[in-house]
């Protein structure tokens, strides 16, 4: 059953380019409903999922001569959701976006390629199988990056190439010492090994390598330099599956899986996990203040973001792992809706410099709403989802007694809401810019794909407590298990 | 009874307000009755709660651990305070309907009106802090949307109101995280604390968050840009009164619930300084403005000072007149916005030059402004007499004699501010450049709300026993603060002592002041004085004054004062105003240009990070391990 999650994409990924040959239109069709089906598929496990149990597969039960697995608990349900939910919207508004890009059999079959590697990413069991598919997902992402094919792109596909290579580099040396010093790669049998006489020192270097890696694959300031250009750079689809998931499933995701489960989330990673957050919180924050434009300032918002995700995440207690696991779904849902807003003034305006673009709010009535939805999410007012999860995140951080931290989390979160309003000023309001006398709205399919995404945003913070019941909650419950089951602690507390 | 009634009050006319945004725009007269149903049911239901006696109705869900939940208490104190706001709330729908009749974006605006009313009242009802806050801070989205339908400049005003009151919550959630860890938990009615070490900051950073909401510096300069910029029914209904309301209950609920505030602590001074502070210098402000809602605006302010010095001063007699005051304010500066609203309509404009004798024309308009005039002046038998008495008599019990002394300064600026106004629109010769030649009374819905409120204003000043008794006396009833001032407790009886007489003669200083300065004025249309200049009394009055003070007015007024008045508007109003409007911008700036000159795009640079993030990394994690 779990193989469906990556043998579907795979397989339609192979017949994109055939069936693009059959008929204009297949693609499209076929996309949105593979993406539609990797929805439902994921929706229906959440009955077992959220009741406690876990799903396992293995390979050997099928008598494949492997030493690999899947499992299905709450946190990887909990992605696995949010890689259909917005991939599934992306293609939606991939339909209208991507005709003037042509190549649609490539795009869809690189796009379910991605999928494909960042399902097999949240499935997988042990550390080996997560690189081949962090490197599956990545190495599409890259071609996604350039696929506009102008300089630009392909400037900024490289160098998000050559940087994440070094934290490839990182993440690959740190599990060849790992397998040096156990002789094992999965997880549960390596948690059980971990700490037992082993050298701390040759593990504290390990667990660097995996913070850079895996937090260069976040966006984690200081690693965080490529980013903003190879968001932006992409179509604004692939910014939104970028921005919105690929970060989160090769950086948090794979990030927490290691140190939580295998580390069992040492004291000092904790420490070093709040620190890179707040960094990023801050730094990102502040450059955001200062873009032009549109899509730069969404980039810089997103490292901003993912500093919310890694506090919680660092935190460890289980308000905290919920908080982040609230605001990772929510910056999900409102982060892709922002890109593709920021994708349909460009399709509509020809131009994403906020300083060339003004008053067209009335010109576009969907799209600035959308856009304001998504502003009052992320800068956190309520009842938009956002609201619930840094909420969530400030009062787990006061309960630590990180007060300090938490004042810079609600300050962050002003600086924010600045910022948005900034843009929505240049971008929506006032008068109208020269030349943007004829602009008219986005086609059907990218107007309802945003107002989805803004429905779901509201949906979700004014639902909040049934959505954090049925999906952050089981996703919790398997993170502090890991902790707790695991209480091995290094360095002492 | 059913303590789920607590839900209407909240959700009736957030429904409502959800439902005027969708509705068609072909729907004719559709979002005023909507709005006017909504406000009804609410008023009817405040009424049915406040009637429910004993402790009171309380609705509790729980929600969440973490002690976050669903807590709704209606107790004395929220319900009178619910009460007031419902009974604001459909008077100003009724005077909307009509205002905004045939205005571009109304329909938004009726929208938003809805939705602000359900969540005010959701925020007083509240009894637990994180459910609190959720009303409180979605009162800023429809605040900016509110503002935001005004002229071409009211986005700037809008995103100004955003800033300012988003700082000035960020100190109220301190305040309360501080709280909450002090006390270990989020419902508000079980946290007592004394104001000392981390609670004195608890205290002074959730004061400061009320305050800001009611108005008071420095978190003002917001309302005088609204005054110009923002649609007039939105003055009238939030910050002359819903805002008046929440803030000074919240206030109210902090430093008499949550934090005892006894006489002549730093806590209490603190709060009679800002009060004294903002009293002195708003009214100052006021004095110099020559435009019809800007000058109440600057009242708007003011007021609030009398409110948070009655409280702040921590006696019985301050604390009921600071709430009494509260009360008081909402009803006479809303009556006073809405003819203001009235005579923009009407007349086309709001600057003093171009108005005058209007009441001959608006005789109905005329005389609830002149109510409420001598309401807000404090000029007996109105009720604003009543509630300041009141503080006077607070802050003289408190012995520092500077609180009172600055009360009865700004009394006198207020009176003479107010016979300008009065005199500039009201009476006079009718200005040539007034844009509408021949303004008449607006029609009745508009009419309505502003008789109602200025009867109320004279009601509850000559039957003022009435609120004192069942309204705000039993705020106060069986409180620590009582001890001591057993005998004290009935309010209403009217005491002709000194204080009385010192508050008179400011009047007549005022008075006073302003014969001298339309005297000086002649010439000019709106500071014409003939009507009263040829009173027998005043004639003698002013000669007296001219004779006696001729020099210490010139260098009062034009040089002091007005320099002082001036200095005051320039360096300290406008220069808080550049803190918000430059310094933060600057800042940020600055900080971002850094940033961004690293970022430059360079890969060997971005790989330097890297391997510098990564070497701290092995430091910390591998190098430092024991």
């Amino acid at each position: 059953m779990l193989l469906l999650f990556i043998v579907i994409p795979l397989a339609m990924a192979a017949l994109m380019p055939l069936v693009s040959r059959l008929w204009k239109g297949l693609p499209d069709i076929l996309g949105v409903a593979t993406m539609a089906a990797m929805l439902a598929l994921s929706l229906s496990q959440i009955r077992l999922i959220s009741a406690g149990h876990r799903i396992l597969w293995d390979a050997a039960a099928i008598g494949l001569p492997l030493k690999a697995g899947l499992m299905l608990d709450g946190f990887s349900l909990l992605l696995l959701i949010t890689i259909s939910l917005i991939s599934l919207f992306a293609c939606i508004y991939s339909i209208n976006y991507m005709e003037h890009y042509g190549a649609k059999g490539s795009y869809y079959a690189l796009f379910l390629l991605m999928v494909a590697g960042m399902n097999g990413l949240v499935l997988t069991v042990d550390l080996f199988n997560m690189y081949v598919f962090l490197e599956v997902a990545a190495v599409a992402s890259y071609a996604l990056v350039a696929f506009g094919q102008k300089h630009d792109e392909v400037e900024a596909a490289f160098k998000y190439l050559m940087l994440s290579v070094v934290a490839t580099t990182g993440i690959l040396l740190a599990m060849s010492f790992i397998y040096l010093m156990t002789g094992t790669m999965n997880f549960k049998e390596l948690a059980s090994m971990v700490g037992t006489g082993m050298n701390v020192k040759l593990i504290g270097l390990c667990l660097a390598l995996f913070l850079m890696g895996f937090g260069l694959k976040a966006a984690m300031v200081p690693f965080h330099a490529w980013l903003p250009d190879a968001h932006p750079s992409a179509p604004a689809p692939i910014s939104a599956m970028l921005s919105g998931v690929l970060i989160k499933v090769s950086g948090i995701y794979a990030l927490t899986r290691v140190v939580y489960d295998i580390f069992g989330l040492p004291a000092s990673v904790s420490q070093a996990m709040i620190w890179l957050g707040v960094a990023s919180m801050v730094i990102g924050a502040v450059i955001a203040l200062g873009q032009n434009d549109f899509k730069r300032m969404l980039a810089y918002s997103s490292i901003s973001q993912i500093g919310y995700i890694v506090v919680g995440l660092g935190l460890g207690t289980p308000l905290g792992i919920m908080g982040a696991l609230f605001h990772l779904f929510n910056h999900a849902t409102f982060k892709s809706l922002l890109f593709l807003d920021a994708g349909a003034t460009e399709y509509a305006t020809g131009t994403r410099d906020l300083s060339k673009l003004g008053g067209v709010g009335h010109k576009l009535p969907i799209t600035s709403l959308t856009t304001t939805i998504g502003t009052f999410s992320i800068a956190g007012i309520p009842p938009f989802n956002g609201f619930w999860s840094k909420l969530l995140i400030i009062v787990a951080l006061v309960e630590a007694n990180h007060v300090g931290v938490a004042a810079i989390a609600i300050g962050t979160s002003i600086l924010t809401l600045w910022y948005f309003l900034l843009m929505q000023r240049k971008a929506f309001f006032g008068k109208l810019a020269v030349g943007l006398e004829k602009v008219k709205e986005v086609p059907f399919y990218m107007a309802l794909a945003t107002f989805c995404l803004a429905t779901l945003c509201l949906l979700v913070g004014l639902f909040y407590p049934w959505v954090t019941a049925k999906l952050i909650q089981p996703g919790m419950t398997a993170l502090s298990n890991a902790i707790g089951a695991n209480g091995f602690s290094m360095f002492g507390q | 009874m059913n303590p789920n009634i607590l839900l209407i009050p909240i959700l009736v006319p957030i429904i409502a307000g959800v439902l005027t945004f969708i509705l068609p725009k072909s729907v004719k007269w559709g979002k005023e009755i909507l709005a006017l149903i909504a406000t009804a049911i609410t008023m009817y239901y405040a009424a049915v709660i406040f009637k429910a006696g004993g402790e009171g109705l309380r609705l509790f869900v729980p929600w969440t651990s973490f002690g976050i939940n669903f807590d709704l208490w209606a107790y004395h104190f929220p319900k009178f305070i619910l009460l007031a706001a419902a009974g604001f709330e459909i008077l100003l729908a009724l005077y909307t309907a009509s205002f905004m009749d045939g205005k571009e974006r109304s329909k938004e605006y009726f929208a938003y009106f809805l939705l602000t009313a359900g969540l005010a009242n959701g925020a007083i009802l509240s009894n637990n802090f994180v459910l609190m806050l959720f009303f409180w801070e979605s009162l800023l989205a429809t605040l900016y949307g509110m503002i935001s339908i005004g002229n071409k400049e009211a986005f700037k005003t809008a995103t100004k109101a955003l800033v300012i009151s988003g700082i000035a919550d960020f100190a109220m959630i301190l305040g309360i995280i501080f709280a909450w860890h002090l006390s270990g938990t989020l419902t508000m009615s079980e946290i007592h604390l004394e104001p000392m070490g981390l609670g004195a900051a608890a205290f002074v950073l959730m004061g400061l968050g009320a305050m800001a909401k009611a108005g008071a510096m420095p978190f003002h300069t917001w309302i005088p840009d609204a005054a110009i910029d923002a649609p007039l029914p939105f003055m009238a209904y939030l910050p002359a009164a819903l805002e008046k309301l929440l803030g000074i209950y919240m206030l109210g609920r902090i430093s008499l619930e949550m934090f005892t505030i006894h006489m002549n602590s730093s806590m209490s001074i603190f709060l009679m300084a800002i009060g004294a502070i903002t009293i002195v210098l708003a009214v100052m402000m006021a004095l110099v403005q020559k435009d019809y809602k800007k000058l109440l605006s600057f009242h708007a302010i003011s007021q609030v000072g009398y409110m948070i010095l009655g409280i702040g001063t921590g006696v019985p007699a301050g604390i009921v007149g600071g709430l009494f005051h509260m009360l008081n304010h909402a009803m006479y500066k809303c009556t006073l916005f809405l003819t203001g609203g009235a005579v923009e309509k009407q007349a086309g404009t709001t600057e003093l030059k171009k108005l005058g004798g209007l009441f001959k024309l608006m005789p109905i308009t005329g005389v609830a402004f002149w109510v409420a005039a001598f309401a807000i002046s404090g000029v007996p038998p109105f009720n604003g007499f009543f509630s300041k008495e009141l503080v006077f008599h607070g802050a003289v019990e408190t012995g520092k004699m500077i609180f009172p002394i600055a009360a009865w300064i700004g009394a006198i600026f207020t009176f003479a501010s107010f016979l300008k106004l009065g005199h500039a629109t009201y009476f006079g010769q009718q200005s040539s450049e007034m844009p509408n030649k021949a303004p008449k009374d607006p029609g009745l819905a508009m009419t309505i709300p502003m008789l109602v409120i200025a009867l109320g204003c004279i009601l509850f000043g000559v039957y003022s026993k009435l609120p004192l008794k069942y309204l705000i006396q039993p705020v106060l009833e069986g409180r620590a603060i009582l001890e001591g001032h057993a005998g004290h407790m009935e309010f209403w009886v009217f005491h002709l002592n000194w204080i009385v007489w010192v508050s008179m003669a400011c009047l007549v200083i005022a008075w006073l002041i302003h014969q001298y300065g339309v005297k000086k004025g002649q010439g000019q249309a709106y500071l014409a004085s003939e009507p009263i200049h040829n009173l027998p009394v005043m004639h003698t009055l002013y000669d007296w004054a001219e004779a006696r003070a001729f020099d210490i007015y010139e260098w009062f007024v034009n040089g002091l004062l007005k320099g002082a008045a001036w200095t005051v508007f320039k360096v300290v109003d406008r220069g808080i105003d550049a803190v918000y409007e430059r310094l933060i911008v600057f800042v940020g700036g600055v900080a971002t240009g850094v940033l961004k000159e690293y970022h430059n795009g360079l890969y060997a640079n971005y790989l330097a990070w890297v391997v510098g993030g990564f070497a701290l990394l092995v430091i910390y994690l591998a190098v430092l391990v024991k």
